[in-house]
């Protein structure tokens, strides 16, 4: 402040404790939210089907054949993967998963086309070729069973036939014989 | 306020296990009388408005034209001609999807802080600034500090600075202002 004389006398700035205090009480909790994600994908929406039962389905085999069901599964562990032609992810991680399949012939590897046309579908496996079946699901009710939002997203269920992992995206193959290991061993 | 508030309940969202699983299952049997015909279609559009379409942003299996939505209408409606209750249908896809496909949040756990929370935080707001009135000096009966001079503090019109430079100036202004140095003209005091 200038007074009369033309000296300026320096006064520390007060702090008002109830304005830092409601202040901190809005910036704390949103600082805390920020650090308890910092790490986390977010895209990535928590399946609540981890650790339950995965729902059952009996569908057919792309190019017809006998229905294949979940519970024909059980004893061995499953990977799951939803997938379609018109997905790029799915292109990348395919050959992954047909090396991880031959690789690992104890895990039931499914493939279940979410929302393509049967013919197309055929087409694909025929040029890039396959070691596992993929089953149609036409009317998509596996698919939201499952909770799915998009495509690629892959379960791996242990041979309790508990899901154990949800996979969002593409797979490589040492992300796939991780999460194998895992469900070998229930998830623990 | 607010902020905090919502700060506040996704940190406990955040912080609280998954609610415990709803008191429908998947396998039940229907609750409901199955449905038919015009009613049909009227409860799926109903459901359907409830339940968020997960590959879309915002939008309700009723609202949005994509595969996955019309499927989980389809969905719907086979469950509401099963017998299958609003409940049960919701519980189902949660079941699969999470909280997350409710467009509602249902009534339970931190929940509670969604649909009663802001008008808390507006009662609190509302408390506040009542206390504050309260203890204004205004209304204790004190002088209002105004950061303006009152017209009764200001000098008269033919007043003039003790500063014989600054009375030549405003004597200066008057004459320019009001045709008259010294203040009110003697026209004005008639």
């Amino acid at each position: 402040m200038a007074t009369s004389s033309g000296a300026v006398t320096a006064t520390a700035p007060r702090v008002n404790r109830k304005v830092l205090v409601a202040g901190l009480a809005i910036v704390l909790p949103l600082l805390a939210v920020l650090v308890a994600n910092l790490g986390r994908d977010p895209h990535t929406v928590r399946s609540p089907l981890v650790g339950r039962p995965a729902p059952p389905f009996r569908l057919v085999p792309v190019g017809g054949g006998t229905p294949i069901s979940l519970e024909s599964l059980h004893g061995k562990p499953a990977v799951i993967n939803f997938w379609a032609t018109w997905c790029v992810p799915c292109f990348q991680e395919h050959g992954a998963l047909v090396a991880s399949a031959r690789f690992l012939p104890d895990v039931q590897f499914l493939g279940i086309v979410y929302e393509d046309e049967e013919g197309k579908t055929d087409e694909f496996l025929r040029e890039r070729g396959t070691s596992y079946p993929s089953l149609m699901d036409k009317d998509g009710r596996t698919a939201i069973a499952y909770g799915v939002f998009g495509v690629p997203e892959t379960f791996f269920i242990d041979p309790e036939g508990r899901i154990v992992e949800k996979f969002v995206g593409p797979l490589d193959r040492g992300t796939i014989l991780s999460l194998v290991a895992q469900a070998r061993g229930g998830g623990r | 306020m607010t902020v905090a508030a919502y700060a506040l309940s996704v940190l406990l969202a955040a912080a609280t296990p998954p609610p415990p699983a709803t008191t429908s299952r998947p396998g039940d049997a229907p609750r409901g009388q199955p449905l038919s015909g015009k009613l049909l279609d009227e409860r799926t559009d109903e459901v359907g408005a409830l339940l968020r379409c997960p590959v879309c942003q915002g939008l309700s299996v009723a609202d949005s034209p994509s595969t996955m939505a019309r499927n989980m209408k389809a969905e719907v409606r086979e469950k509401l001609a099963a017998g299958y209750d609003r409940e049960q249908i919701l519980a189902d896809f949660e079941h699969s999807y999470g909280e997350f496909v409710r467009l509602q949040p249902p009534m339970r756990g931190v929940n509670w802080l969604v649909w009663f929370g802001p008008a808390g935080v507006l009662v609190a707001g509302g408390a506040v600034i009542a206390w504050a009135l309260r203890r204004s000096p205004r209304s204790g009966g004190e002088k209002a500090t105004s950061p303006l001079p009152r017209d009764s503090d200001l000098p008269s019109r033919d007043t003039l600075p003790a500063d014989p430079r600054l009375a030549a100036a405003v004597r200066r202004v008057r004459m320019l202002a009001y045709g008259w140095p010294d203040g009110i003209a003697p026209k004005e005091r008639s």
